[in-house]
């Protein structure tokens, strides 16, 4: 079977996983539910992100460096998901057809952006430096510490644009504009930059989840796929009718994956996953938290 | 009448390339109240949502303090379908323009923010009235004309009864601080006790001297609201009858569809 401090080693890199993927998925969560349409860019933009730390970190050595990279690919990517979204979704926002149209210019970006990468920093393996090392015992199993820093800041981050959502003005109206785009245009709400804002955010957290991806593991101009599918899962699994439920359901997906691979290896994991997602849109389409489909 | 604070001239309209309305002009005077009168499905609601900034006009002008609304001229018609207009072609007229002006528009059964409180929504509402100094003084008002919102401040829009959306919807529109306010059918579907709570709302606000457009399918609501009543039919204005003429509804639908209707 599993001795105890492996147990806890696969739990704890499956709520780390949860965490990653929370901090994803919630992005995704936050433009399909205020825009209405879905953002096939998004794995890009944690690559773009974690790139951009990365240079970084290669002029300013240490956890200075890190930090610094973090900062600047947070505001930079927010910069990149607000131009994005007059490129990629406001040209076609009066059509009918925009959720379709939506997905193809998202794709196109993804393409563009992953190339540009490609173009830009090769396709060698990359990582992050780790900006604190060792490990913190947690009944006999040893996790790293840099681990435990990013389920931290990850949850922070979460919990930041929770309150950025409920109490601000600007979060109000953002929630506003997702809930009723009609009624918002008419108290004279600038439905344009709040939906920009919104791509902004979530591009902002993704690329967080980017810095934190290329520290853990190496990152190339594809490694954004990965996560972007997983995403996915999480919010076909968790459904997206209240801000917690894809964050639940990151954490589900991120332990069972963690499972998965320890029992049944690297390459059934994902099968595991999707096999759980066929499961929960049989029986609850909605997703497994919440029953409504779309609010924020 | 005093001068002209809305003005509509010669305004056409409709979902292209379903013409609804064709036409309209009509004018609101400094502290006026005007009742737009007529049955479901001959493009009120259209007319308004045009002139809120929601729906492209396709000909003529809204004006609102000597100041035009919308864009200049007509609106050109698609040749082709396949061809993204939307690039090209701007929006003729903005609803962001239009309440900064100060016209608020009121929309017929609203949802409003379903996912949100009274108190999240109230609380968003001023964000129209751009920085104008007297929300407080509204806040107090609206207090006062809907006691009952202050008891389900903490409750979702989702979960209120549809009278007390529409208390919502007007008390949103008021917090804005019109110019003008447009109340589109304020007693749609509701409950005779609400209807009545409402109807004195409404006449609260008349009283306070805000101008008003009211569209209602009811002449006896609208009669002791309004100075002057528009009968509109098929798409355009086809009468117009001052306060002291008031017909009875009877009397009004002959008008509008001869003796056997």
């Amino acid at each position: 079977m599993i001795s105890v401090d492996t147990f806890l080693f696969v739990l704890a890199s499956g709520v780390l996983l949860g965490g990653l993927y929370a901090l994803m998925a919630t992005g995704l969560a936050v433009v399909w539910t205020t825009l209405g349409v879905f953002n096939f860019a998004h794995g890009v933009f944690v690559a773009l992100g974690a790139y951009i730390a990365w240079q970084v970190t290669q002029s300013v050595t240490g956890s200075v460096g890190y930090l610094l990279g973090a900062a600047l690919s947070v505001v930079l990517m927010f910069g990149v998901g607000f131009v994005l979204h007059y490129v990629l979704v406001k040209p076609f926002e009066r059509n009918a057809n925009l959720v379709l149209l939506a997905v193809i210019t998202t794709l196109a970006a993804a393409s563009i952006i992953e190339n540009g990468i490609l173009l830009v920093w090769g396709a060698r393996d990359k990582q992050i430096a780790p900006p604190i090392s060792g490990t913190v015992g947690l009944m006999g199993a040893e996790i790293s510490a840099n681990d435990v820093m990013i389920l931290m800041v990850a949850l922070l981050a979460l919990l930041v644009l929770a309150i950025f959502l409920r109490r601000t003005a600007m979060g109000r109206a953002m929630r506003a504009v997702a809930q009723n785009r009609e009624a918002a245009e008419l108290m004279g709400l600038n439905v344009s930059r709040l939906y920009a804002m919104t791509i902004g955010l979530s591009a902002a957290t993704a690329a967080l989840a980017g810095v934190f991806i290329g520290s853990v593991r190496f990152i190339s101009p594809t490694f954004g796929s990965d996560p972007l599918m997983k995403s996915l899962i999480v919010v076909i699994l968790g459904g997206v009718a209240r801000f917690t439920s894809p964050i639940l359901a990151a954490f589900i997906v991120g332990i069972a994956e963690s499972f998965s691979v320890y029992f049944l290896g690297l390459y059934w994991a994902p099968a595991v996953l999707f096999a759980m997602m066929i499961a929960v849109l049989l029986i609850k389409p909605e997703g497994l938290f919440g029953h409504r489909s779309k609010t924020l | 009448m005093s001068e002209a604070l809305l003005e509509l001239r010669d305004l056409s309209g409709g979902y292209p390339p379903v013409s609804v309305f064709r036409g309209v002009s009509m004018s609101v005077g400094e502290q006026e109240s005007v009742g737009l009168f007529g049955p479901n499905g001959h493009g009120k609601t259209t007319l308004l949502k045009t002139v809120a900034g929601l729906i492209d006009p396709w000909e003529g002008d809204v004006v609102f303090q000597g100041r035009r609304l919308n864009a200049e001229g007509k609106m050109r018609p698609r040749i082709s379908r396949n061809f993204n207009y939307d690039l090209f072609q701007k929006r003729r007229i903005r609803a962001a323009t239009v309440v900064e002006a100060g016209v608020i528009y009121v929309m017929q059964g609203n949802l409003l923010f379903p996912e949100m409180t009274v108190e999240e929504v109230l609380g968003v509402a001023p964000l129209a009235a751009k920085g104008r100094s007297g929300v407080r003084e509204m806040r107090e008002r609206v207090h006062h004309l809907f006691p009952r919102l202050q008891e389900r401040r903490f409750s979702k829009i989702r979960y209120l009864s549809g009278g007390e959306r529409q208390m919502v919807s007007i008390a949103v529109g008021l917090l804005a601080l019109p110019k003008l306010l447009i109340l589109d059918e304020p007693t749609l579907g509701l409950s005779p006790k609400l209807r009545l709570e409402l109807m004195q709302a409404v006449r609260q606000i008349r009283e306070s001297r805000v101008p008003l457009i009211i569209v209602d399918q009811n002449i006896e609501f609208l009669s002791g609201l309004v100075d002057r009543l528009l009968l509109f039919d098929h798409g355009a204005i086809t009468r117009e009858i001052d306060a002291a003429s008031m017909p009875s509804h009877d009397e009004a639908m002959a008008m509008m569809f001869g003796e056997s209707h």
